[in-house]
């Protein structure tokens, strides 16, 4: 060997070396074969020969290893040019020149393997690379030491004739014992380094061995591919190491660990993982133009380790062509051909040469340049280590495609040995429905007892055999019938649940619950389940059904979430668009509250639920999702394309059964509200409006609440989060986060609780109130005059109960009632017979004739109101109009569709229904509140005056008797003046610092000045007393400059 | 399947309601209540036949409203597994088609089509046999057979099978 004539530093080096440690091969031949080597030298090799290996790149080319080649370790050295082969030899030194011979021819693809950790066999491929680098290195020395060759076949011979019997010899655990490192021997240190520059930093101090040589005292570096950051180093103390890394720039932090003695081995013990490979078992190919590929083992070769496979053949018929007859190939490395199946004839027409092969079964195959095909597939003999056979999941394209010729589902049944490979723990439970799928006992069905290692004991269904029988695991698959419904709980599609429509063997077919749409699954992947989802629902901030916004401006609704991307549909109207966009494509969420008209000018916003009556989708209805730009997104659940969004524009849209939806509910009571307000005289009170709705459900929730969790009714006000500024009563006390129904939405959500506030003033009020509401009965069917004033309040704060207890569904389906004439939707529509007969309500005095219009008007205002609309019968609303009621101007409010001031826009959270239970209370009726309150507006504030299109500015100068005002044009009052009606005007809302008269509550005619205003309540500081006061913005209005 | 079952449900009723119809409204309340609603357990209420009996009524502190408990006789429907059941047709796709019996919906796979038909996509879908002899599309009258149900809180959702003996298109509009 060249090293052995070195100087003695290679030689001292080489024999320290030589400690590290792998046990697991033979040390004693080595002390035969070359006493200066000393103990442990077939470890030390090895491990060397790893390092090695994992220092320099593979970039043999192929060279056929024969074991004249190891000659050259004995003999070369000893030929001349010594010294200048110093570096190189030294180099090499560090590698194990007695490397077990290995006469695998390797194929080109396996060369690419560089595994730093190896199996711990001794035929290991990869060892070859460094022998076969020095081999080439050495090879002039060679041919100089022909005429040696003689002596150095005797020696081999000598070698390792008597090394390979050694191998069968069993090795015993005591001999094992012994080459344990002990006390005596040097230790491990481990060292901290670069990330990265393991490698790099072991090389390092090879140079610096090299460079200084005795000097280093240090025995071996070990650097580990699968360890970062830290390399080993074998010395016998802790200073040498030092010493040794001293001056390192990959090596900083001084820190120096000691391998304890017991751990010694496992740092150079290498897993042996057995791989199982079995005929039939899906691999993938790990290398190569096929790297990634699924593939079907269909022979192995234990004792040569390699295994031949099927695969869909990645050909370029035409490169091929042209490599094969000897023309210029153009090498395009990038260009990886797609997988398609090998049709010979395509071949042909290339003048590909087909031959006709028979291989050792008989088989027939069609060989092309050396290249094996039978039935489009491409048979490929590789070694075994570039495949691998761990954690294969073949989606079902791939096994589709290589079901491809005529297979029937006997091709599926032979990946289950693969799928089973990757069964979790406690796949089995008790009660699960199995089938056996190998063996003697083949589509037995049964239910598992119990479950043992690797046994299931199962109770067979079939009479007649014993109780309970063994099964392996193995042997058996899970079982569904169709009409089970279920989840999957791993693969793809995990988390999706539904129903089994279909089993064809171990797949299943599933119709999901949520997209409507066929699925497949492994029988393994889904457990029985009752419960329905969609599987994921979100990636980062964007869920399903949310409205984004994407790059190119343009938005849409999420309708399906996919593994990296989300289906959206794009907010074309009429044509509907489903485009698949990236989570970088969107650009954020759309979360505004804003409402549209709709055809017939009729608040839409969201929950509502709209018809469509224009475009491809005409007929079609559902309750309004998002909006967006004029677009509405409509969720019909009886639609099935792009998860039942539908996108119209709201122009094309009509509002359905008066909104019965939450929002607008509140909507419509708000700017009806508004509208009442503003007349003097529609008494009805708003709290009727706002509570209208949740009427019922908040008797049950007080119910609820009264339970006693500590919360629980209260009135909060949300301070942070999406739902700040809302208020709301607390229905459930969850520790943390408290359910919230928001009094203005009629939603209930969950919010932290942190982020409420819990001391809002106005709870007593309210709940006062709402009682008082319960008992009104003054309003209730008086036969004075007055009566008839009821009839619309009284309505509308009735018909939202049966709303919003009636479900859609019903409305749509079920409800044979479905309201058409006006004066049936008014009442309980649901017994039409008792409240139109009712003799109280019999419009039978002419002073209520009048209002016989107005009632329905009020119900317009609400529910009935998308009747009408749907109706399109105009002349409800002029009749209405023309009503000679002298309250009519305001009565009808017709206003629930006009916005009457942007304060009492639907979406605005501050509501004023809800607000103090005092300023309800101004909004009494006359006959209630015109007795202790007096009308809402009040001279000295400034107003609004919008009349015959033109608006002015003035302040109210006086109240007259008739409920008008009088009022002086000019933001001093100074100009012209004019009578107008309480609808005509609008308080001017005050802003900060402005002087304000309150307009209602128990500070009602007070003066003050706002000082600050806080989303929808003013802070305000009273003139008289100067306590500063919270209230709501509405009951402010500003003063006007005197 | 239909059964004819008394239920009992307690019924709120507001102050305003108080009178000589009391029972009228409570009644009409009811019916609007709970027919077409839907329970996992006793499927769809169709229709309120009766009323039972109703119980004294508890007023409501604070609200005034009061509680009945109300005992009705009322016919509902369930769907059950294995149940063959007549449908109309409303939506063919490739995936298969949905019936409706009443307030079922019912979805057939086209796996659970007998294999000889063939979707035909177009104008009107449709699923038909090779020598064109019977056809299913929307508004077909056709009686399946149910396999599985799934029941929410608001509907029942099953899916049928017409691959079996005397199932299939019973009516066929367009031969009609």
């Amino acid at each position: 060997m060249s090293h052995r004539g070195m100087d003695d530093d290679d030689d001292e080096y080489e024999e320290e070396e030589e400690q590290v440690a792998d046990f697991d091969e033979e040390p004693e031949e080595e002390e035969e074969d070359d006493d200066r080597r000393g103990r442990g030298g077939s470890g030390g090799r090895g491990g060397r020969k790893r390092r090695r290996s994992g220092f320099i790149d593979d970039d043999a080319e192929e060279v056929d290893e024969d074991e004249d080649d190891d000659d050259d370790e004995d003999f070369d050295g000893r030929g001349g040019a010594r010294r200048r082969q110093y570096k190189k030899v030294s180099a090499s030194n560090f590698f194990d020149e007695e490397a077990v011979v290995d006469s695998d021819e390797e194929e080109e693809e396996e060369e690419g393997e560089d595994d730093f950790i190896v199996e711990g066999g001794a035929d290991l491929p990869e060892e070859d690379d460094g022998r076969r680098m020095r081999n080439s290195r050495m090879l002039p020395h060679h041919q100089e030491d022909h005429e040696d060759l003689e002596a150095v076949a005797r020696s081999i011979q000598e070698r390792y004739g008597r090394r390979l019997a050694e191998y069968d010899e069993e090795t015993t655990d005591v001999e094992q014992q012994a080459l344990l490192p002990s006390v005596r021997d040097p230790k491990l240190w481990m060292v901290k380094c670069a990330i990265g520059r393991e490698r790099e930093t072991a090389v390092c101090l090879m140079q610096k061995y090299i460079d200084r040589g005795s000097e280093l005292q240090i025995r071996s570096v070990i650097a580990l591919d699968h360890l970062k950051n830290y390399i080993y180093v074998e010395a016998d103390k802790e200073a040498h190491v030092r010493e040794a890394c001293k001056n390192l720039r990959n090596i900083f932090g001084q820190k120096i660990t000691l391998v304890p003695i017991r751990e010694m081995t496992d740092v150079l013990s290498v897993e042996s993982k057995a791989i199982d490979l079995a005929r039939d078992t899906w691999v993938r190919m790990k290398i190569g133009t096929y790297k990634g590929d699924l593939a079907k083992v269909v022979d192995v070769d234990n004792v040569r380790q390699r295994v031949t496979v099927k695969l869909i053949p990645r050909i370029d018929l035409q490169a091929l062509a042209n490599k094969l007859e000897g023309r210029e190939v153009v090498k395009k490395k990038a260009f990886v051909p797609p997988p398609r199946f090998m049709n010979v004839d395509e071949a042909r027409e290339l003048h590909i040469r087909v031959e006709h092969r028979r291989d050792a079964y008989g088989e027939r195959f069609d060989a092309i340049g050396g290249m094996m095909f039978k039935d489009g597939f491409l048979y490929k003999t590789v070694s075994i280590k570039s495949i691998s056979a761990q954690n294969i999941k073949p989606t079902f394209d791939e096994l589709e495609k290589f079901r491809k010729p005529g297979e029937s589902g006997d091709g599926d049944v032979a990946s289950l040995s693969t799928l089973f490979a990757n069964r979790k723990k406690g796949h089995f439970m008790k009660g699960d429905a199995v089938i056996v799928v190998k063996g003697d006992l083949k589509n037995l069905k049964g239910k598992v007892e119990k479950v043992d290692e690797d046994n299931v004991h199962i109770r067979p269904e079939m009479e007649g055999l014993p109780k309970t029988i063994a099964v392996n695991e193995k042997e058996l698959c899970k079982y569904f019938e169709p009409g089970n419904h279920v989840k999957v709980v791993s693969g793809a599609q995990e988390g999706a649940t539904g129903m089994v429509v279909k089993v064809e063997q171990h797949v299943l077919i599933l119709i999901s619950d949520t997209t409507k749409e066929h699925i497949r699954v492994f029988a393994d992947d889904v457990v029985e389940s009752s419960e329905v989802t969609t599987g994921v629902t979100r990636i980062g901030d964007y869920e399903l059904r949310d409205l984004v916004l994407l790059d190119n401006m343009s938005f849409g609704v999420i309708i399906r979430v996919e593994s990296e991307a989300f289906q959206v549909l794009k907010g074309i109207p009429d044509r509907p668009e489903a485009v698949l966009v990236k989570l970088r494509e969107i650009k954020c969420k759309i979360e505004k509250k804003i409402s549209v008209q709709d055809r017939f000018k009729n608040t839409v916003s969201s929950k509502d639920v709209v018809r469509i009556i224009d475009g491809p989708c005409k007929g079609k209805q559902g309750p309004v999702e998002h909006i967006y730009r004029g677009i509405l997104f409509i969720f019909d659940r009886h639609h099935l394309e792009h998860a039942g969004f539908i996108c119209a524009k709201a122009q094309s849209c009509v509002v359905v059964g008066g909104s019965r939806s939450n929002g607008d509910r509140n909507g419509n009571a708000y700017s009806r509200f508004a509208s009442l307000r503003n007349s003097s005289c529609i008494p009805p009170s708003p709290r009727r409006f706002s509570r209208g709705g949740p009427n019922d459900s908040g008797g049950r929730h007080r119910g609820r609440g009264g339970r006693g969790d500590g919360l629980a009714g209260t009135t909060v006000k949300v301070r942070q989060g999406p739902y700040k500024g809302y208020r709301g009563r607390v229905i459930e006390d969850k520790g943390s986060s408290v359910r919230v129904e928001l009094e203005s939405q009629m939603k209930v959500v969950t919010v932290d609780r942190n982020h409420i506030s819990d001391n809002v003033a106005v709870t007593p009020h309210r709940d006062t109130s709402r009682y008082g509401m319960g008992s009104e009965t003054p309003m209730h069917p008086s036969r004075t005059p007055l009566h008839p004033y009821m009839t619309p309040m009284r309505d509308p704060g009735a018909t939202p109960i049966h709303d919003g207890m009636r479900t859609p569904m019903r409305d749509r389906a079920w409800n044979p009632y479905t309201p058409m004439s006006p004066p049936r939707d008014n009442w309980e529509d649901g017994n039409p017979g008792s409240w139109g007969t009712s003799p109280q309500y019999q419009p039978g005095s002419p002073p209520s004739r009048p209002y016989e219009a107005p009632t329905p008007g009020a119900g317009w205002a609400n529910t009935p109101s998308g009747n009408y609309s749907e109706a399109g019968t105009p002349r409800d609303n002029s009749a209405y109009a023309n009503a000679p009621s002298p309250y009519l101007p305001s009565t009808p409010g017709g206003q629930p569709m006009t916005p009457s001031s942007a304060s009492y826009l639907p979406g605005t959270p501050g509501g004023q229904p809800m607000t103090p239970g005092t300023g309800g209370m101004d909004m009494m009726s006359p006959v209630l509140g015109g007795d202790h309150e007096g009308p809402w507006f009040m001279p000295d504030i400034l107003v609004n005056v919008h009349r015959a299109g033109d608006e002015s500015i003035g302040v109210i100068r006086e109240v007259l008797p008739d409920g008008s005002y009088k009022i002086g044009l000019g933001s001093s009052g100074n100009g012209e003046t004019i009578t107008a009606l309480p609808n005509e005007m609008e308080a001017v809302v005050p802003r900060k610092s402005d002087k304000i008269k309150i307009m209602g509550g128990a500070l009602r005619g007070a003066t003050g000045k706002l000082i600050g205003v806080d989303g929808t309540d003013g802070i305000v500081k009273v003139d008289d007393t100067l306590d500063v006061k919270i209230l709501d913005l509405v009951i402010l209005a500003k003063l006007a400059q005197p | 399947m239909f059964f004819h079952i008394v239920l009992e449900r307690n019924m709120q009723l507001h102050p305003r309601y108080f009178g000589r119809n009391l029972r009228e409204n409570l009644v009409s309340k009811l019916m609007k209540d709970v027919e077409g609603t839907c329970s996992g357990r006793h499927g769809f209420v169709v229709a309120v036949t009766g009323i039972e009996n109703i119980g004294k009524g508890l007023i409501r502190d604070g609200t005034g409203f009061v509680t009945f408990p109300v005992k009705y006789q009322c016919v509902v429907f369930r769907p059950f597994k294995g149940e063959i059941l007549e449908a109309v047709v409303t939506m063919v796709n490739k995936m298969g088609f949905f019936a409706e019996a009443g307030p079922v919906q019912i979805f057939v796979s086209n796996h659970l089509i007998p294999d000889d038909m063939e979707f035909q996509s177009g104008d009107m879908p449709n699923y038909t046999t090779s020598d064109g002899s019977v056809k299913i599309q929307k508004d077909s009258e056709v009686r399946l057979k149910i396999i599985g149900t799934r029941v929410d809180a608001t509907e029942i959702f099953c899916i049928g099978t017409i691959k079996d003996d005397f199932l299939g298109v019973i009516n066929d509009p367009a031969t009609v």
